[in-house]
């Protein structure tokens, strides 16, 4: 079988080295019923209400009372959706934890060994904090938002909820290219997530507008799906926007959203060959 | 498993003393170990931006010397979080939370020993941000009461060490340590004033706020960056020790009945 | 720094092939060539004729890979939930891939804990399932790297069974271990290698004689007054290459030849001293014995 450098040729079996249709498709469904055990490992009911829906709304009201302190209703409101809605974000950044994991595991090496890509398995790997992240942004600002003054129509509330899905959705993607350039280098595994979330705090339109800025930083907060996505929650709010503007807010979240996609598959792809090259796919993690 | 071992030796002042160099010493070789743990020190800056970036933005120029305090404290707190859950959770991994715990160095001490280098570590925390906030923003923010401000800052640091251990004491008594670590945080920020003073919160929640050190911590410090005549700096200054003690004193209880535990089962909680 | 240098191995259809040599020897290198996750600087490696760099697609799809320990698995999932989603990734799907997973879950003996989450699994029966997840792509080799390491002997002796009954089934395996008796008890025939070159090919047979050639006895409880008497008596005989005390009372005797151990046994009994055990030598000291002596050890 293995090295010879006689190279006597044996008639060698057929493989099919072609997978069946659709099989990518299943991969990414198999990868997020892994996801989801993760969650139900991770919390119950109670402990995810108690302790992490908890301190996602107390992180909210911190915020908001800056407001207060401000004297201004109007920047209560605005802090509190800001920071609400960050939340779905920051939940969607817990993909680079979650992603890394594979190495600490040891389940990297075999699905590097293993017939399918690794991006279909990664892209479905952490989609729990997805439904985790939309649900504690939820009840921040349709239930506890009404205290600090956030109201929407029904109308635009259900609006806004799509609009939180989105955020999850597009943040993954972001946080899918995160995680690929972590795996490389997993020191800085926490480092990259809380300054990525920082950063988003500080530049998206989360805690000031983003005309408080220089132009530079403006131009710059466009890579993030957040900006767009949150300009559209504050407008859903506001009750006053048209059409034109939603849709092309909306569109450029989504736009920027199938670039870090792109790039977060082609960088796991990456991985692999770089990896393969120079031998930093472990059998044995530390 | 150890029970001679837990009778026969006394917690003398020498013990003590070594647990604790043991736990500074084991805390400065982590820090400078594992970069994560100066993580707190890299969010110190970029909070501080946001938290100034909020005032100027609503032009409260006035209010710059709270978003230069707030993330200090947030990182104080952070970090002894942090430290007291992950000295819990590696040595429990480890499976030698029990020798720990009947270590005849007296844990409280290890655990002393390790927060003092943390706090001592996150008190660069009030350096960078006022840094950051006279390079970014242009904003300089003098001190006008400094000896107030400095007791203020020596005994939050005893006060966040002594909370550490009742913290470290509850995380040695249940297994969801990083849970709890977790969710320690903002509400603490909260009911502890960090950024905005206790004052503003609703009046019912206001007896709960004084039993958090950091309620009387920020509001002294506060009050010694401002130009007034600080009112009442001996009642803050003995509010933070005592809620610092009554944490330590907490911490100390705990851990003895977890050695308790162990003299009767040979483990801690269903480890 | 070369990992593998001159390594010519042909591994014939059919045989379990193990691969024997001290931690860091290379053997887990050779393991990652072949599984396709490292690139060889310079070579040659075939699996079933297929190369493992220009055919590296057909080659995942004829390779099963077992790692040893905890690493490898998801532990949150149950062994049903592990085991279905490698199928998926091996293009399994419906019918076909419950049959596979079902079918290997009773075949490993794991359909009573089948919905159970891993975390819980004993070590045996995590190796059960990492043995299940290398064969659910049907594979032609298995690559199983110190697949028993930390077992209880128990397990570790129901693993070997397992690995025995591939061969029925025509697979091939190539098994590393740093155990000599583990390598004795399944292997066809047994590569030693260290330093990143092989050292030899046996058949087990060979390191049967080698294990019991240089067998190691322990006397404990010899009289102080008694102990040079008897080493005295212990040199004489022939086959035995040393004698030592390790701790006061206690000798402990390395032989060097077939049939010195129970010549050393009976001598001991006669002089009275019953309490005595024999121990089997460890790899390194195989190496320095046989290797060494017949200079086929690379330093």
């Amino acid at each position: 079988m293995p090295d010879s450098r006689t190279g006597t040729r044996r008639p060698r079996p057929e493989v099919a080295t072609k997978l069946p249709r659709g099989t990518t498709a299943r991969v990414v469904l198999a990868s997020t019923r892994n996801a989801w055990a993760d969650l139900t490992a991770t919390f119950t009911i109670t402990s995810w209400t108690l302790g992490w829906l908890g301190r996602i709304i107390a992180q909210v009201v911190f915020y908001a009372l800056i407001g207060s302190l401000l004297g201004s209703p109007d920047r209560i409101r605005y802090l509190f959706i800001g920071s609400a809605v960050l939340a779905t974000a920051m939940e969607a950044l817990l993909v680079v934890s979650t992603t890394t994991r594979e190495r600490y595991s040891g389940t990297l090496p075999l699905l590097v060994a293993a017939p399918t890509r690794l991006w279909p398995v990664l892209l479905g790997r952490s989609v729990q904090w997805l439904p985790s992240g939309v649900a504690t942004a939820t009840v921040a600002l349709f239930v506890v938002g009404h205290a600090f003054g956030v109201s929407f129509t029904l109308g635009d509330g259900f609006a806004a909820f799509g609009v939180l899905l989105l955020v999850a959705v597009t943040t993954y993607g972001y946080g899918l290219a995160l995680a690929a350039v972590v795996l490389r280098f997993m020191r800085l595994r926490n480092w990259a997530t809380n300054l990525s979330y920082t950063v988003m705090m500080l530049v998206c339109g989360v805690m000031v507008p983003l005309t408080f800025w220089p132009p530079w930083v403006q131009w710059f907060a466009q890579i993030f799906p957040l900006t767009h996505d949150l300009q559209v929650i504050r407008l859903l709010e506001s009750g006053t926007y048209t059409a034109r503007e939603v849709l092309l807010h909306l569109g450029l979240s989504v736009l920027v959203a199938l670039g870090w996609y792109t790039i977060g598959a082609l960088l796991l792809e990456r991985l692999v060959t770089t990896g393969r090259r120079d031998g930093t796919i472990e059998f044995a993690e530390a | 498993m150890t029970a001679a071992t837990v009778e026969s030796h006394g917690y003398g002042a020498l013990a003590y003393l070594n647990g604790f160099l043991a736990g500074l010493e084991r805390e400065l070789r982590e820090l400078r170990r594992s970069p994560d743990r100066l993580m707190a020190l890299v969010t110190a800056p970029m909070l501080t931006l946001v938290f100034l970036a909020i005032m100027l933005h609503a032009g409260r120029d006035d209010l710059a010397s709270f978003a230069v305090l707030a993330p200090a404290l947030l990182v104080l707190w952070q970090m002894a979080l942090q430290t007291s859950g992950d000295t819990v959770e590696s040595e429990r991994e480890n499976g030698s939370l029990e020798a720990l715990v009947v270590a005849p160095a007296p844990f409280p001490a290890v655990i002393t020993g390790r927060i003092t280098a943390v706090t001592a570590v996150s008190l660069l925390g009030f350096v960078e941000s006022w840094v950051v906030a006279w390079l970014v923003f242009g904003v300089h923010v003098e001190i006008h009461h400094p000896s107030v401000f400095l007791g203020a800052v020596l005994t939050t640091g005893y006060a966040t060490a002594g909370s550490a251990m009742a913290l470290a004491a509850l995380f040695v008594r249940t297994r969801a340590a990083r849970a709890f670590q977790n969710s320690l945080t903002y509400p603490f920020y909260v009911l502890g004033g960090v950024m905005v003073p206790v004052s503003y919160l609703p009046d019912w929640l206001e007896p709960l706020t004084r039993l958090v050190f950091l309620s009387w911590s920020s509001d002294l410090m506060r009050a010694a960056v401002g130009p007034e005549p600080v009112p009442d700096v001996a009642l803050h200054l003995v509010m933070i020790v005592l809620l610092g003690t009554v944490g330590a004193i907490i911490g100390g209880v705990l851990v003895r009945r977890a050695l308790a535990e162990i003299r009767r089962t040979g483990t801690i909680g269903h480890a | 720094m070369t990992a593998l240098r001159d390594v010519d191995l042909e591994i014939p259809e059919g045989e379990i092939h193990g691969l024997l040599g001290p931690n860091g020897a290379g053997k887990t290198t050779l393991c990652k060539i072949l599984s396709t996750v490292l690139l060889p600087t310079s070579g040659r490696a075939e699996i079933c004729g297929y190369d493992v760099v220009a055919d590296t697609a057909a080659v995942r799809r004829l390779i099963g890979i077992v790692f040893g320990g905890e690493r490898g698995l998801y532990t949150r999932l149950t062994a049903r939930g592990n085991l279905q989603f490698w199928a998926s990734l091996y293009g399994l799907s419906g019918a076909q891939a419950q049959l596979r997973v079902t079918t290997l879950l009773e075949r490993l003996g794991l359909e009573q804990r089948a919905d159970v989450r891993v975390e819980t699994f004993s070590r045996g029966m995590k190796q059960r399932l990492h043995l299940a997840r290398g064969l659910i792509g049907d594979p032609q080799v298995l690559i199983l790297d110190e697949p028993t390491t930390g077992m209880d002997p128990v397990a570790a002796q129901e693993f070997r069974h397992l690995v025995r009954g591939l061969r029925a089934e025509g697979r091939t395996v190539l098994i590393t271990t740093h155990d000599m008796a583990e390598a004795e008890a399944i292997c066809d025939r047994v590569t030693l290698i260290d330093n990143g070159s092989i050292l030899a090919t046996e058949r087990p047979s060979t390191l049967g004689t080698w294990i019991t050639r240089y067998a190691r006895v322990r006397a404990d409880g010899v009289p102080p007054e008694r102990v040079s008497s008897v080493t005295a008596a212990l040199e004489a005989l022939s086959g035995v290459a040393a004698v030592r005390e390790s701790a006061p009372g206690t000798l402990v005797v390395d032989t060097a030849a077939d049939g010195a151990a129970p010549e050393v046994l009976r001598l001991l009994l006669e002089l009275g001293i019953t309490d005595v055990a024999t121990t089997r030598p460890d790899l390194a000291e195989v190496y320095l014995q046989v290797i060494g002596k017949r200079g086929m050890r690379v330093d």
